[in-house]
């Protein structure tokens, strides 16, 4: 499929419609040569399944990060007409809002670095991480349905965050029309248990600092412009909540896409129309599972708030700790946008990818170990991506093979020795997700601004991690 | 006969085919291989009754081991042991057996089993099914 690719120019290749013949549109990879020499053939074949589905928007995105996946590649963004298109649970995937909280904080490296030792553990004992970690916070059912309708506003009011935060959030952390009475009783039970908890797998909490100030007035802007700045950023999901509405979905809609007719090009890329019942109950649905992850991470954010006061002895407010954005990974929403010069309501489906609208702050994060990103949404994106740049580096190898190649206790060493503490449940965690297995960040970051849909703002390098 | 395997086919997720001879081996193993990835050193010494029904056996093995998935966040436990005791084509009953979730034996989280070239057949030699899991 690659070599089917028509070079538009030095960081856009189009992948015509006529590449395979149930495409009802073309699909555009946003690519420098560096990233595409490391694309795989398979994750370009599974754009193309997504130009399949019925009331596709032309064309169909891989970003940058793109790597192979089940049905469709993670760094994927496809746009559907609201009326006439499909809403798919197979295309939000499992980690429903799973996204990046970025904390700022007025702190200099020296000082962290001071501290990083003691920091790193109390962190990783703060916020919950891993697989067989208890959440401190037990919800009622009344609780979790005022998260599931009033996300991050139910957080503020019990004293998770402050009020200044929310319109530091993608949707001001809240989607409305969210509907718990179409989340199942089994989402719920593993809901209860769970806010606050990192979870496993690529999540993390990393304290970072800025290496470089690429785009001073807007860094100055948004209060990051020292170099040597410590950042916070925080990845993580809606956890069991949201992956059990997912998987409540897929089953439902691959009834729905049998009721309505529509042919599946990967059985994981069920959907139903947007305008059916079955899709209206996944939007409202999701939206639950949107607002518990928004929570979840302002939740987590307080307690880094706290595990820094402890350490370093003042308030947090005193330490400028202030959250600079949060926002989503996979997710559906209904957007308008510009088609054929015609404003025309769609439902984007980000999969693995991040809103990039003009002025967005666009938070991509590196592999562990390697820098990461904060940038800005340029006007050419809307052009040219709905509105949506890549959400990390992308992996090139896989989890298993990484295992494999690498010995987390190895990985642990290498980046101790260059002075970044790494702290998990597992090793073997850190072996997966081993610097080795993801892309080059600075080639997927050169081809999205080279694209014009993000500007690089500062680039920011690892101190500590936890993960889970 | 081998009990499962993993396969290196999903960049980010992770794949594995079971075996077994009968229903209940196939459903024992494909349950068995799950739990690698999630922990490790787990004893069962606590028991959970869990029945399953599903439209027929394929769908039957893909809400088996999505419970199981569930189960771990529900109950906060890690299972080793998984005995079914009745299955048929639309319905199992089981008592699977664990200990309280640790970090020390966790490894990672499933989030869920995904439609991607889900399988399960009929062999030879019994059953097969393959899984690709979310992870």
């Amino acid at each position: 499929m690659k070599n089917k690719l028509k070079k538009l120019n030095d960081f856009e290749w189009l992948l015509p419609k006529g590449a395979r013949k149930e495409m009802r549109v073309d699909a555009k990879i946003i690519a420098n040569d560096l990233v595409l020499e490391a694309l795989e053939n398979d994750a370009i074949a599974q754009l193309t399944n997504v130009a399949c589905l019925p009331g596709v928007i032309n064309p169909v995105i891989g970003l940058p990060d793109m790597h192979y996946g089940y049905g469709l590649p993670m760094g994927a963004v496809s746009a559907f007409d609201a009326q006439d298109g499909i809403i798919s649970a197979g295309l939000c995937g499992f980690d429903i809002n799973c996204g990046i909280n970025s904390i700022v904080t007025t702190l200099t490296a020296d000082e962290v670095q001071s501290k990083l030792k003691e920091l790193i553990p109390a962190l990783f004992s703060a916020v919950p991480c891993g697989v067989g970690s208890k959440g401190k916070l037990r919800l009622n059912d009344d609780q979790l349905n005022e998260v599931l309708t009033r996300g991050v506003n139910w957080a503020v009011e019990n004293g998770y965050g402050v009020k200044e935060d929310i319109s530091r959030i993608e949707e001001n952390g809240c989607m409305e029309g969210a509907d718990p009475s179409k989340v199942s009783d089994m989402a719920k039970k593993r809901g209860k248990p769970q806010l606050g908890t990192l979870g496993a797998g690529n999540h993390f909490l990393e304290i970072q600092k800025i290496s470089d100030v690429l785009d001073k007035p807007t860094a100055k802007q948004w209060g990051i412009d020292k170099k040597d700045q410590v950042l916070i950023m925080l990845h993580c999901g809606s956890r069991g909540f949201g992956h059990q509405v997912a998987t409540d979905y897929l089953k439902q809609q691959e009834k729905a896409a049998q009721k309505y007719k529509i042919w599946l090009p990967d059985r994981q890329l069920v959907c139903a129309p947007a305008s059916s019942q079955e899709g209206k109950d996944f939007f409202a649905a999701m939206k639950c599972a949107v607002n518990y992850s928004f929570t979840n991470r302002l939740v987590m954010t307080q307690w880094i708030r706290e595990t820094f006061e402890k350490v370093f002895g003042k308030s947090w407010q005193d330490m400028g700790m202030n959250t600079l954005y949060g926002l989503c990974h996979n997710v559906v929403k209904l957007e308008e946008h510009v088609i054929n010069k015609e404003k025309r309501k769609v439902f984007v489906h980000r999969k693995g990818a991040t809103r990039s609208f003009p002025g967005d702050v666009v938070l991509v994060a590196g592999s562990m170990g390697t820098a990461s990103y904060i940038a800005k949404g340029l006007e050419g994106s809307l052009e040219k991506s709905f509105g949506s740049a890549c959400h990390g580096a992308g992996r090139v190898m896989s989890r298993a093979s990484a295992i494999r190649s690498f010995r987390g206790t190895d990985v642990r060493d290498e980046l101790a020795h260059r002075g970044i503490i790494a702290k998990s449940t597992s090793p073997k965690v850190l072996a997966e997700e081993s610097p080795d297995a993801y892309k080059d960040i600075e080639a997927v970051m050169d081809s999205i601004e080279g694209a014009q849909i993000s500007k690089k703002v500062v680039r920011v390098v690892p101190m500590g991690v936890a993960k889970g | 006969m081998e009990k499962y395997k993993f396969l290196d086919e999903i960049t980010s997720d992770v794949m594995f085919e079971a075996y077994g001879k009968n229903l209940k081996e196939v459903f024992d193993n494909a349950a068995t291989a799950l739990f690698t990835i999630i922990c490790h050193d787990v004893h069962g010494k606590n028991v959970i009754d869990v029945n399953v029904t599903g439209e027929d056996i394929s769908d039957l093995m893909f809400n088996w081991l999505q419970e199981l998935i569930a189960r771990v966040d529900i109950e906060e436990m890690f299972f080793s042991k998984f005995e079914i005791l009745e299955i048929s084509e639309t319905q199992l009953k089981a008592k699977i057996y664990g200990e309280p979730v640790s970090p020390e034996k966790g490894e990672t989280v499933v989030k869920s089993l995904t439609y991607h070239q889900y399988k399960f057949e009929k062999t030879e030699k019994g059953f097969m099914t393959r899984v690709s899991c979310d992870i």
